[in-house]
């Protein structure tokens, strides 16, 4: 009964898609609960220890999150468990997982036993863990409970469906990986995933178990190189973030390739800028300073611009809505010195990429009023 | 995770306070010269450069970037500052080429590429990368993931600098 529980959490776990310290500490709490509660009531236990679990897990979560580990709970607690209530009992039976046609998750989880592999991590492993474990981010938890959760509800329906090979279990297994990778997807697909987690737990303070996926290696130097892949693709998700227009693009290869003409494109910006500037610098004595404190002011207005989101024929990048956010501002002050037309015209084309120092006029000739702002804020947008 | 985020209105502060001093210092330098668009640009993007640097303490980049703006501490005086300039200037020319090999590349590349050619690409593109960013090439950036994060901050910083310098224009 223990043993199948643990080897549920451990499933759990995969599901999860913990960071190895998190599973290896949780396991370790479990292993503690289950030693110290000698209980034969098997509902106490699983109904003890759900909210340990979630202790564990809800630490780092907000209560929008806490949600999903309810619905967690419940099928932790009390639907699994009634099924598992109907499955044959005894330990030996379950040591001997050919038999079962079945397809309880633990079936799968002891034939990952039998890859077992204990090996001795370095200090400068355990430091990576470890780090690894702080960076996780609220969102990539939420992600993976989401799907997490839709994963669990698939597993309950084969269950209770019966009569799978242990083969396509193993092979469910390896997509409910994968799918927590990819973003929630709902798709199964039929390979096997790469990116397949372990479970690991402490019994000596020196020595670390891993147990591995199917098809997985088990030496130091590739776990090693694991925990080095998950950061990297972990910094490569920041990465996509920041980049605009990436969500579509899967593959390392094509990030990448965005990054770098994204990079470029503003390295050229800058560029253009400080030609214009020095142009400007040329023509004018002095740049006028009165303006710059309401600059740095709308930097943080400008992340949001509500009005700006509706407007379907005028598709801004951030860059354009900030300085349309200032031109806004502007226009409602007192206009100060020379026009603004020729940047929000260029603006507006966005042909920064093209230094075509002819669209610019002489700054020193216009002195726009109030009006001529207006109408040229509207005019940016037909 | 993304601590560069915060510094967002600092980073502002910084930029536009060194700039716009620096910039009206060379207004007022009376050195009418005839190549004095050229020096007045090249001057231009070395302060920008500046302040880009001083603006975002802290990064492996910012501290490469200034240390390619000067040299030595030595170099104090205006013959080594714009001894610095030119040779910043030579860094940026070829630091953007118009038309990036890798980008062309993967277009002829077979989609069912093997994972030895994928990870000879990332590595391609990688090292593309390293050119790009100030100070990819050197000691500090040679770990992959420090070089991602450092990209991470640039590109904000970029940004930044993009959204400060325009609106500078347009206040002018």
């Amino acid at each position: 009964m223990l043993h199948r529980l643990e080897s549920l959490k451990s499933c759990t776990y995969d599901r999860m898609d913990m960071t190895v310290l998190e599973r290896q500490a949780a396991r370790l709490k479990w292993q503690q609960q289950n030693h110290v509660v000698q209980n034969n009531n098997p509902a106490e236990l699983c109904a003890s220890s759900v909210p340990r679990f979630q202790g564990l897990v809800g630490s780092n979560l907000g209560s929008g999150q806490m949600v999903e580990l309810k619905r967690l709970e419940v099928f932790l607690g009390t639907d699994n468990f009634q099924e598992f209530l109907n499955f044959p009992v005894t330990g030996p039976e379950f040591g001997d997982s050919e038999k079962l046609d079945l397809l309880p998750p633990e079936a799968a989880a002891d034939y990952c036993i039998s890859r077992t592999s204990s090996c001795q991590i370095t200090a400068l492993d355990t430091a990576v863990m470890k780090e690894e474990r702080e960076d996780m981010s609220l969102e990539k938890m939420e992600s993976t409970i989401v799907s997490g959760r839709g994963s669990f509800n698939k597993r309950k329906a084969e269950t209770v469906a019966d009569h799978k090979s242990k083969d396509k279990r193993i092979k469910g297994e390896g997509e409910g990986e994968s799918e927590v990778k990819t973003k929630c997807s709902t798709e199964i697909s039929r390979n096997s995933s790469k990116e397949n987690s372990k479970v690991s737990e402490v019994q000596k303070p020196d020595y670390i178990h891993v147990r591995a996926r199917r098809g997985q290696a088990t030496d130091s130097h590739s776990l090693a190189e694991r925990a080095r892949r998950e950061k990297l693709s972990k910094k490569m998700k920041c990465l996509q973030d920041l980049v605009p227009g990436c969500n579509k693009i899967t593959g390392k290869a094509g990030m990448l390739d965005e990054i770098i003409n994204y990079v470029q494109s503003l390295q050229r910006q800058v560029e253009f800028l400080s030609m214009k500037i020095a142009a400007l610098n040329s023509s004018v004595e002095n740049l006028p300073m009165k303006e710059f404190p309401a600059i740095v002011a709308n930097f943080p207005a400008a992340a949001k611009l509500p009005e700006m989101a509706g407007l379907p024929c005028f598709q801004l990048n951030p860059l354009q809505k900030e300085s349309v956010n200032c031109m806004l501002n502007e226009s409602m002050h007192p206009p100060q010195t020379e026009g603004i037309a020729s940047a929000s015209v260029s603006i507006s084309e966005q042909s920064l990429s093209s230094s075509s120092m002819t669209q610019l006029q002489p700054f020193s000739t216009w002195n726009m009023d109030p009006q001529g702002l207006y109408n040229m804020y509207n005019m940016g947008f037909h | 995770m993304e601590p560069w985020k915060i510094m967002q209105p600092s980073f502002a502060a910084k930029y536009v306070g060194y700039l716009v001093p620096a910039l009206n210092n060379i207004g007022k330098q009376a050195s009418p010269s005839v190549d004095r668009c050229i020096d007045t640009e090249k001057i231009v993007r070395y302060e920008i450069n500046m302040a880009l640097a001083l603006s975002a303490e802290g990064f492996a980049w910012s501290h490469a970037l200034k240390h390619k703006l000067r040299p030595n501490v030595d170099n104090h005086n205006h013959a080594g500052k714009s001894q610095s300039y030119l040779a910043h200037d030579d860094d940026h020319r070829n630091t953007i080429p118009v038309n990036h090999e890798p980008a062309a590349k993967k277009l002829k590349v077979d989609p069912k590429r093997s994972e030895t050619e994928a990870a000879e690409e990332e590595e391609e593109r990688l090292t593309y990368l390293r050119k790009l960013i100030p100070g990819g090439s050197g000691e500090m950036m040679v770990d992959d993931e420090i070089l991602l994060s450092e990209l991470g901050s640039y590109v904000s910083c970029l940004e930044l600098q993009v959204n400060v310098l325009r609106s500078m224009l347009q206040f002018n």
